[in-house]
């Protein structure tokens, strides 16, 4: 029997590139042959994915499987997909909603809405789909996926522990600001909402501590939008907001350990990796109860209700880094969290739910 | 204002409405004004819509104008004359020349038509420039402003600063040199001297061995004469050897054994990841740097697979009896690896059983002795000596991923 996973783009620091090699290390034991295929390939991932051209057209068997990362639209996956004959396993860690970036990239906006719509024409062919948070899972019902089971993310976070902070990023964190260090992670994407980020921020500083700083670490991808909010930042006269853009594993753990505290105004995630990445690091958490967020922070993090504020998002980051009672209680928390997400834990619900088709 | 809230989180849903109390303070008292938020909005909106108006509009009026003087016609040249009968003159040369002046005209007017046109080009890409060629513009300005980000992120170079690195690490090329040991004596006479015969060794290392069993392929770092390669071999397991000391390797390869001469560390981290069953260091971590130490164990994590084995053996700093027998004979001992903290390390990194197995008690004939004669508290003395004194002069850490 073959397992392969097929995925539309795969690049380096990309959570759902990471989360199909993490598959592919547990398919080895069982089957030693699955491979990683993509329609698009960074040329810093060398051979560790192969082309799709490159997949062995007249292998297939019925009884084979095809594991599917869904992402954005890619109408040769698609066909490709549709003609294959191996059961498809169909893997979801959420598409981003179009609506947001209609008035900044409508293309982009166009690629998002072309992957719901093959989403759904999957839908029929798909054996068993896999979400990794409920929230997801109802999307999938939703667009009329029949047997869908939540299948947590399988992340290795230890990883990340045991990678050195870079030297230069400690510094620069540490010295910029002599306040309070607060830390988002996320990809300068419309739905992740750094706009409001910045506007609770400069909240903050004008009312409630001056001497904060802020990092927000993640790739700029729309050229366009990041401008605007390096303008936002600039006409709002805010030095302490630092737009880091994308970073190396050594970096990142620089941010993360200096952080006083972790911040998102996202409204959209599908599961959001980098708030368990700040447990890892006892970093406390706020974020706004949208989307995946409340089921993947559960109770370890300040949970503010959906239709929260920028101006309520300010007090909530106040309070998470003056009150030492709310940050040590958040952060055990945040280590009792962790365990729910283990990647042994993860591992087996993933194989429990492939022998269901296998 | 600020206080703490008392009982953090026993209660979310409180905490929040707490916080939300706070702000409608705020506001009620004038500190945060009211329509702050929405104001901030719409400044994010006019930044992202990117329609700031360019300067076109004195342009557009200046085109409007020239429309009103576009109107070429020999008609418009004026006949007024202060001399009587002059306006009669000037129509009369004026016909006489009518065909010249027509012809003029008309290439005056064809000459303007296409000025205007060339002006209305201009100002519609002024005012748009994202639908003329400043596309491309723009994406310069992009590629531009990611190389000086990138740019800022990276460490800064100049000459006066390599020139000051070249001279620092020269300097520390030189101490660093000082601090190497080459002697002149062979290791394999140093072995033969000090650790015993290898039928000591295999004898006390068989039961390290039987903990690869199923664990194959296994690495051995720094594995000297490759006694226990030959246990490996014995219990069935692969093993493959490293070794800095080319003359031990020598003597390995003689044996029939697969052995690289090398950095055990450096050779480690060539190795793709989940390609290992087991990695064993015998009397090699003492000689290690704390950095080393630490990338060791992370290393053995990556490139071990789930199951894989580590077992590390080495003095027990928590005898006392080992200082002044052992340790201090091997000069390139950097210092001991203390079992808590080694054990520490690996299960930090992942690993999911982490044991200590205590090994070499000291001589019976050297531990401190009473009879039973003595007073209670002699003995307990003793006990408590011999504990601080003549505890097992090794560990072994066995470590599974």
């Amino acid at each position: 029997m073959e397992i392969h996973q097929v995925l539309v783009t795969a690049a380096p620091a990309d959570a759902i590139t990471n989360a199909a090699l993490e598959i592919q290390r547990l398919l080895h034991r069982i089957v030693p042959t699955s491979k990683v295929y993509a329609r698009f390939i960074d040329s810093r991932m060398g051979s560790k994915v192969l082309p799709l051209s490159d997949y062995p057209r007249g292998s297939g068997r019925p009884g084979d499987v095809l594991l599917f990362h869904a992402s954005i639209g890619e109408p040769d996956v698609r066909e490709f997909l549709l003609e294959r004959p191996e059961q498809l396993v169909l893997i979801y860690h959420n598409i981003s909603p179009a609506q947001p970036f209609l008035e900044h990239d409508p293309v982009f906006a166009a690629l998002l809405e072309g992957g719901r719509r093959e989403l759904a024409d999957l839908a029929a062919r798909t054996r068993l789909a896999l979400a990794d948070s409920q929230f997801n899972a109802d999307e999938l019902v939703a667009l009329g996926y029949e047997d869908v089971r939540v299948s947590p993310l399988i992340i290795d976070l230890t990883g990340l522990r045991r990678v050195p902070p870079d030297p230069r990023t400690e510094d620069l964190f540490c010295t910029r600001a002599t306040g309070p260090r607060f830390l988002f992670v996320g990809q300068l994407l419309p739905h992740k909402r750094p706009d409001t980020l910045i506007k609770a921020f400069h909240i903050l500083t004008t009312y409630l501590i001056p001497d904060a700083q802020i990092a927000l670490v993640g790739a700029g991808r729309l050229p366009r939008y990041r401008r605007s909010l390096e303008r936002f930042v600039q006409e709002l006269n805010l030095p302490g907001v630092w737009l880091a853009g994308l970073v190396t594993d050594e970096q990142l753990v620089a941010f993360f350990r200096n952080a006083d505290c972790f911040v998102t105004a996202s409204e959209h995630e599908g599961f959001c990796v980098p708030v368990l990445e700040a447990m890892l690091f006892d970093v406390p958490v706020v974020a706004r109860g949208v989307a995946a967020l409340p089921e993947t922070i559960g109770d370890a993090g300040l949970v503010l209700p959906p239709d929260g504020d920028a101006t309520l998002l300010a007090e909530a980051m106040a309070v998470t880094v003056r009150d030492a009672d709310l940050r040590s209680e958040l952060v055990e928390r945040g280590r009792r969290r962790l365990d729910a997400f283990s990647a042994d834990r993860a591992r087996t619900t993933f194989l429990e739910n492939l022998a269901t088709v296998v | 204002m600020d206080e703490p809230l008392g009982t953090p989180l026993s209660d979310v849903d409180r905490l929040v409405a707490e916080l939300r109390e706070r702000v409608e303070q705020r506001r009620r008292d004038g500190l945060v004004p009211d329509d702050l938020e929405e104001e901030l909005d719409e400044h994010f909106r006019r930044i992202a819509a990117h329609r700031i108006p360019p300067e076109t509009d004195d342009l557009e009026e200046a085109l409007e104008e020239l429309n009103l003087h576009m109107a070429f016609g020999a008609g418009r040249i004026r006949h007024e004359s202060t001399v009587l009968g002059g306006e009669r003159f000037h129509r009369a040369v004026g016909k006489a020349v009518a065909r010249q002046t027509h012809g003029v005209l008309e290439q005056v007017q064809e000459f303007a038509d296409a000025v205007r046109q060339v002006l209305r080009v201009m100002a519609d890409a002024l005012e748009n420039p994202k639908v003329h060629v400043h596309d491309e513009l723009i994406g310069m300005f992009d590629g531009i402003h990611e190389r000086i980000s990138a740019f800022e992120r990276g460490p800064v170079h100049s000459e006066a600063a390599v020139a000051d690195l070249r001279r620092r690490v020269e300097q520390l090329e030189e101490a660093e040199s000082k601090r190497q040991f080459r002697p002149w004596f062979l290791n394999e006479r140093f072995e033969a001297e000090f650790r015993g015969s290898s039928s000591e060794l295999l004898d006390r290392y068989r039961d390290l061995a039987l903990e690869f069993k199923g664990c194959s392929p296994v690495l051995d770092i720094g594995c000297g004469r490759g006694e226990f390669l030959e246990l490996l071999a014995e219990a069935g397991v692969d093993g493959i050897g490293v070794e800095l000391d080319p003359v031990l390797v020598q003597t390995c390869r003689d044996k029939g054994l697969d052995v690289d001469t090398g950095d055990g560390l450096s050779i480690l981290s060539a190795r793709p990841d989940d390609s290992l069953g087991g990695i064993v260091l015998i009397q090699v971590v003492e000689h290690l740097q704390p950095q080393q130490v630490v990338d060791l164990v992370a290393l053995a994590y990556d490139k071990l697979r789930s199951d894989g084995r580590v077992v590390i053996e080495t003095v027990n700093p928590q005898s006392l009896y080992v200082f002044a027998h052992s340790f201090y004979v091997d000069p390139t001992h950097h210092h001991p690896v203390h079992p808590a903290y080694l054990a520490f390390l690996f299960r930090e990194a992942g690993f999911r059983e982490v044991r200590i197995d205590w090994r070499s008690p000291p001589p019976v004939d050297d531990v401190l002795v009473t009879s039973e004669s003595d007073d209670e508290v002699v003995q307990e003395n003793v006990r408590r000596l011999n504990t601080l004194l003549f505890s097992p002069q090794d560990y072994a850490l066995i470590a599974t991923r």
